[in-house]
């Protein structure tokens, strides 16, 4: 059984998604979707700086992704990545085949349209968490089938 | 086995209807017998209370013929459950109804956050969610098992 | 700041925080786009209103409760049963008025401004506004109109903070409608 707060913070989110939607109007969807970037990424970074105070240091960042992919994406998102992949460059997909905030929408190709204002404060999240580690990133996800959601994680060297 | 259900809000709109094993259909259009449904289940609600000799509890819950069980189910927020079965049904049908309630009407109409509370929903992921429970019941049966245990018996 | 490690050894803790965390960027951001506090307050009002309307449904389904006999009794399912759940706190009943329908929920250590402060120059910024509208949300879904305000507030220097209730009225339940 979900904790209480898990269940006021999925309300929460739903309807910062809403109140912010709502503000810029329905076909401002890039203002939409970096609004909530922006929110995700001031939370991702009080996240971290919570959450790694005990952590040990990482050796580099394939390690730090795994953190992200483990215990980062366990405490927000309840679960773990189910797939993580890199081309060694600085480039990261993950690939959540259940995702959290995605996982009470219908899955009806219309819901697939509207999905991206509901994971762009987790794309902020990741991008908060990751410049606290110091890294600079660009994070973007796309969904081709509920709940699954696919994020991929671009770090400037 | 389970014939058929209907989800109404507090205010007589009815949510969500399906049938599984109704064998007959009523004449009249499916708005008229949503409006029909509803009344009926307020004005025996309503009636039970009045003449209860006791405080009343919980009030309510069934009825039936010599055809069919109905089964209502009314949460404190005003949410009401009717289920239709044959007389065989075993087991807490109003449980049945929480259970569902929590399980899959919480779960996909209240927490999708495209679902409007007072309007028919209609979320496919809802109403497969809600097949899949109302199938895996034990009571759920169908005409073949149904009448293939009348023959053991 | 409590130092303990193994932090991720408590969910609850964790899923406090990113809460925490979320409502105070909510704020901020609501803060940043708005006219005045009060706009923000009526917004974070309305949209803890949005948030009870359908909490109370994950609340009846996961507690079992049934109907409150009285006043008395909803007030006490709100603070031991409600926030305790959604919350993990149990805010304390009192300062009941003389004709019984107005009381308070008094919290103490409120998880929603564990990290918070208050500009200067935001003073009449209601922070936990959204608790108002939550509370209003979800006992009008059990039949009770209410209104909600916070009345005292830690972040302005109040040793507790009071959210007060004032019954209204029993919402009756509406007749088919219909021409028979």
């Amino acid at each position: 059984m979900s904790i209480g707060e898990d269940i006021i913070f999925e309300y929460l989110h739903m309807e910062i998604v809403n109140v912010v939607a709502g503000r810029e109007g329905i076909h401002n969807k890039d203002l939409i979707v970096s609004k909530l970037e922006k929110m995700g990424h001031r939370v991702g970074q009080g996240m971290i700086d919570r959450f790694t105070k005990d952590s040990p240091r990482f050796k580099d960042e394939l390690d730090i992704m795994k953190f992200i992919c483990k215990d980062f994406w366990t405490a927000v998102f309840k679960k773990q990545v189910d797939n993580l992949r890199t081309n060694h460059q600085g480039v990261y997909v993950l690939l959540d085949k259940k995702f959290r905030l995605l996982t009470h929408l219908s899955s009806e190709k219309e819901y697939v349209e509207i999905a991206p204002k509901f994971i762009a404060f987790s794309c902020g999240l990741i991008r908060g968490a990751l410049s606290n580690f110091g890294l600079i990133s660009i994070v973007t996800a796309d969904v081709n089938s509920l709940p699954e959601c696919r994020f991929q994680v671009q770090i400037h060297r | 086995m389970i014939f058929n259900l209907y989800i109404y809000d507090r205010s007589g709109t009815c949510l969500f209807y399906h049938e599984w094993n109704r064998q007959k259909q009523v004449d009249v259009s499916r708005e008229e017998d949503f409006k029909l449904m509803y009344g009926m289940t307020f004005s025996l609600k309503s009636f039970c209370n009045r003449i209860s000799p006791t405080d009343p509890n919980i009030g309510f819950t069934s009825f039936k013929t010599s055809q069919y069980k109905l089964h209502f189910y009314e949460t404190p927020s005003g949410l009401k459950f009717i289920m239709t079965t044959d007389l065989q049904i075993q087991g807490d049908i109003r449980f049945l109804m929480h259970t569902l309630y929590k399980d899959v009407f919480v779960e996909y109409a209240i927490r999708d956050p495209e679902c409007e509370l007072n309007k028919p929903i209609k979320s496919k992921l809802f109403s497969e969610k809600l097949n899949e429970f109302i199938q895996k019941q034990p009571q759920f049966g169908n005409i073949a098992q149904t009448a293939l245990s009348s023959i053991v018996k | 700041m409590s130092r303990q490690s193994g932090r991720s050894n408590d969910p609850r803790k964790v899923s406090g925080e990113l809460l925490t965390l979320t409502y105070g960027a909510l704020v901020a951001q609501l803060v940043k786009d708005s006219e005045s506090d009060d706009e923000v307050n009526k917004q974070l009002d309305k949209m803890g209103y949005n948030i009870g309307i359908r909490l109370i449904e994950d609340f009846l389904a996961r507690s079992s409760i049934g109907k409150c006999k009285d006043l008395r009794e909803t007030a006490e399912i709100i603070s031991k049963n409600g926030f305790k759940m959604f919350l993990n706190i149990t805010p304390i009943v009192a300062n009941w008025n003389q004709s019984g329908d107005e009381f308070s929920l008094i919290i103490d250590n409120n998880p929603l401004t564990e990290f918070a402060e208050l500009p200067d120059e935001h003073k009449s910024l209601s922070y936990c506004n959204i608790l108002c509208g939550v509370v209003r949300g979800a006992l009008e879904m059990v039949q009770l109109e209410v209104e909600t305000k916070i009345v005292q507030d830690q972040l302005k220097g109040d040793n507790v903070t009071e959210l007060k209730v004032k019954y209204i009225r029993k919402i009756e339940e509406a007749a088919p409608a219909g021409d028979d």
